[in-house]
C-alpha cells in the first residue's frame, strides 16, 4: 500500500488542544488506521479554506444513481492537484429507520461497506435525519446503491427538490407521552410517497416531521413544512396522591433532571401554577385543579410532575404548516392548520390534506419557494381555502389580533350594499 | 394531453432553452406547457430521465434538468 501524505495543518492542530473531542483527531486516527489518503487531503483542504477564508468545494453535479433524482450530492474539490484523493467527494444520504433504532449488525454492515466503497467518514445523523455517508467517487455510486438496497434493505434518502426523508421522535417505542404512533406514521408516509422522495416533483424541498407530543422532540414546528404533532382532546390525567408526593418532597420534580444542584424544596405554586401560560391551574393545598378547556398543551406541568400528570387518552394530532429556516427572510414557525385530527392507518384524511397542499404548491409555488413563503405570499386566508381546509376560530389568537380571515360579501346576509335612506332614518347625519 | 405528447413538448422546450441555458427547473417546464397538469409534467420529465433523454442536475438543495452532454463546468463531467 502506498505511503499516505500528510499536509501541514497548524490551524487544525489548534482544534486538537482543548479537552473536548475533536473531529480532527477522529479523522486523523481513522486515516492512519485505514491508510486513507482522502482523510488527510480533506484536512489539508480544510486548512487551506481556513487560510483563504473561502470554501474549495464545488457544489452539485449530474451524479446520482439511475432513476433517482435525490440521495446523492455531488462534491468536487477545486484544488485537485494539491488534494487528488478528494477530487470527487460525493455525499450519500441514506434513509434512516423510523426513530433511528438500529441493530448493531446493520450498523456494522453499513460501516464495512463504507470503509470499502467510500472515505469511511459518516455523519450520524444529518439535520434532516438521514445517515450521511461522506465522500465517495462517481464510479462507486451504483455499487453502493446495490449494496444498500440488496444487502442491507436500506434506501437512499431525499435531497434536492424532493420530499425529504420523513423524520419522527422515538414515539411510543420509548416515550409514555406519545399521543400517536410516530414510527408507524413515518414509515407509512415514507412508503406512500416513494415517488416524491426519489423523483423531483416540487419547486423546492418539502419536509414532514412527526412528534408524538407537544414537547416536539424533533422540532417539527420549527423545521418542517408539514408538522404533525401529537396531542389530546380530553383532560390531563391527574394522580392527586402523586401530586401530594411532589409537594411533600417524596418525588423529585422533572424526574430528578435538575438534581445536580440544590434548588430548595419544590414549590408547586411557583414552579407549576404560576408558570402555566393560560393560568388554567389551581392548587388548593390538597388538590390540583385544571381547567382543561383553557389548556394550550404547553406540557410544562406534565414535564415537571411526570408521575402525577399525564396527557389525556383521547389522542390525535395537530397539523401545522410552513416552517422553514432560510437564509433570506429568517426563520418561521409552522402555523396551525388543523387543530385536531385522529390518526389511524391508513391515514387517508391526512394524505388528502397533504396532496391538496402539494397540488397548490406545485401550481403556484415559485422556483426555490418553500411552502411557508408561498403561504405568506398568497395570504393565509387564501391558502386555507385553496387547500380545502376551513377557517376556524382557533386560527385567530384573539379578536383583532391577527384578523387575516375576512368576511366575504356572499357570506354576509344582504351583502355590503345598504339602503342609505333607510340608514339615515335611524341615524340622522 | 397524454404523456407521450408532454414528453415531446418537454424535449422541444429543452432544445430551445439549451441555446441560452444548460439546465432548467421543473417549474420552467410547467410554465412552458400550461395545458398539462403539473403532476403529468413531473412524471413525463422523470420518464425522460429513465430513457436517458434528460439528466438530473442536483445542487443538494435543488434539482434541475438538462439535456445529456449539456452540462457542466469542466472537470465535473468526467472522472
Amino acid at each position: 500500500m502506498s505511503e499516505i501524505k500528510k499536509h501541514d495543518t497548524p490551524m487544525l492542530e489548534y482544534l486538537k488542544q482543548e479537552a473536548w473531542p475533536s473531529f480532527v483527531d477522529d479523522i486523523e486516527q481513522y486515516g492512519e488506521k485505514h491508510k486513507k489518503q482522502a482523510c488527510f487531503d480533506l484536512l489539508g483542504q480544510l486548512e487551506l479554506s481556513y487560510k483563504h477564508k473561502e470554501t474549495h468545494w464545488k457544489h452539485g453535479g449530474i451524479v446520482g444513481v439511475f432513476g433517482y433524482g435525490g440521495g446523492v450530492i455531488g462534491r468536487y474539490s477545486d484544488q485537485q492537484e494539491k488534494f487528488p484523493a478528494i477530487w470527487a467527494f460525493h455525499t450519500v444520504r441514506v434513509n434512516q429507520p423510523a426513530s433511528k433504532f438500529y441493530h448493531t449488525a446493520a450498523l456494522r454492515k453499513l460501516c464495512e461497506m463504507w470503509d470499502n466503497r467510500g472515505s469511511g467518514m459518516t455523519n450520524m445523523h444529518g439535520s434532516t435525519g438521514d445517515i450521511i455517508l461522506l465522500g465517495t467517487t462517481t464510479e462507486q455510486l451504483e455499487p453502493i446503491f446495490f449494496d444498500l438496497t440488496h444487502q442491507m434493505k436500506m434506501d437512499l434518502g431525499g435531497s434536492g427538490s424532493n420530499l425529504r426523508t420523513p423524520a419522527c421522535c422515538v414515539g411510543k417505542a420509548r416515550c409514555e407521552w406519545s399521543c400517536i404512533d410516530t414510527q408507524e406514521l413515518c414509515y407509512d408516509l415514507t412508503m406512500t410517497y416513494q415517488d416524491e422522495l426519489h423523483r423531483p416533483a416540487f419547486p423546492y424541498k418539502f419536509k414532514f416531521k412527526i412528534s408524538g407530543c407537544p414537547n416536539d422532540c424533533v422540532a417539527a414546528i420549527a423545521r418542517a413544512d408539514f408538522s404533525i404533532i401529537g396531542t389530546w382532546i380530553d383532560d390531563i390525567r391527574i394522580d392527586q396522591e402523586a401530586v401530594k408526593a411532589y409537594v411533600g418532597g417524596e418525588l423529585k420534580p422533572n424526574a430528578g433532571a435538575h438534581s445536580d444542584r440544590d434548588w430548595g424544596p419544590f414549590d408547586i405554586q411557583k414552579e407549576v401554577i404560576d408558570l402555566c401560560p393560560t393560568q388554567c391551574m389551581y392548587w388548593d393545598g390538597e388538590k390540583l385543579h385544571i381547567n382543561n378547556k383553557e389548556c394550550n398543551r404547553c406540557m410544562h406541568c406534565i414535564n415537571v410532575m411526570p408521575e402525577a400528570l399525564r396527557p389525556g387518552t383521547d389522542t390525535g394530532a395537530t397539523i401545522l404548516m410552513g416552517a422553514k429556516a432560510p437564509i433570506l427572510e429568517g426563520a418561521q414557525l409552522s402555523t396551525v392548520m388543523v387543530p385536531f385530527i385522529r390518526l389511524e392507518p391508513p391515514y387517508d384524511e391526512l394524505k388528502e390534506i397533504v396532496e391538496n397542499v402539494w397540488m397548490f404548491w406545485m401550481e403556484e409555488g415559485k422556483n426555490r419557494e418553500r411552502l411557508g413563503e408561498l403561504m405568506q405570499r398568497v395570504g393565509l386566508a387564501n391558502f386555507v381555502e385553496t387547500v380545502k381546509l376551513k377557517h376556524i376560530p382557533q386560527m385567530v389568537r384573539e379578536p383583532r389580533s391577527n384578523p387575516y380571515v375576512f368576511w366575504k360579501e356572499e357570506e354576509v346576509p344582504g351583502g355590503w350594499k345598504r339602503d342609505i335612506k333607510e340608514f339615515r332614518k335611524r341615524h340622522p347625519a | 394531453m397524454d404523456i407521450e405528447e408532454v414528453k415531446q413538448k418537454i424535449l422541444e422546450f429543452m432544445e430551445k432553452k439549451a441555446k441560452s441555458k444548460s439546465k432548467v427547473y421543473l417549474k420552467d417546464m410547467q410554465r412552458a406547457i400550461p395545458d398539462a397538469k403539473p403532476m403529468l409534467i413531473k412524471k413525463a420529465a422523470n420518464e425522460l430521465v429513465k430513457e436517458g433523454k434528460l439528466e438530473y442536475f442536483s445542487t443538494g438543495s435543488t434539482v434541475m434538468y438538462s439535456l445529456p452532454g449539456q452540462d457542466l463546468e469542466k472537470g465535473m463531467t468526467q472522472e
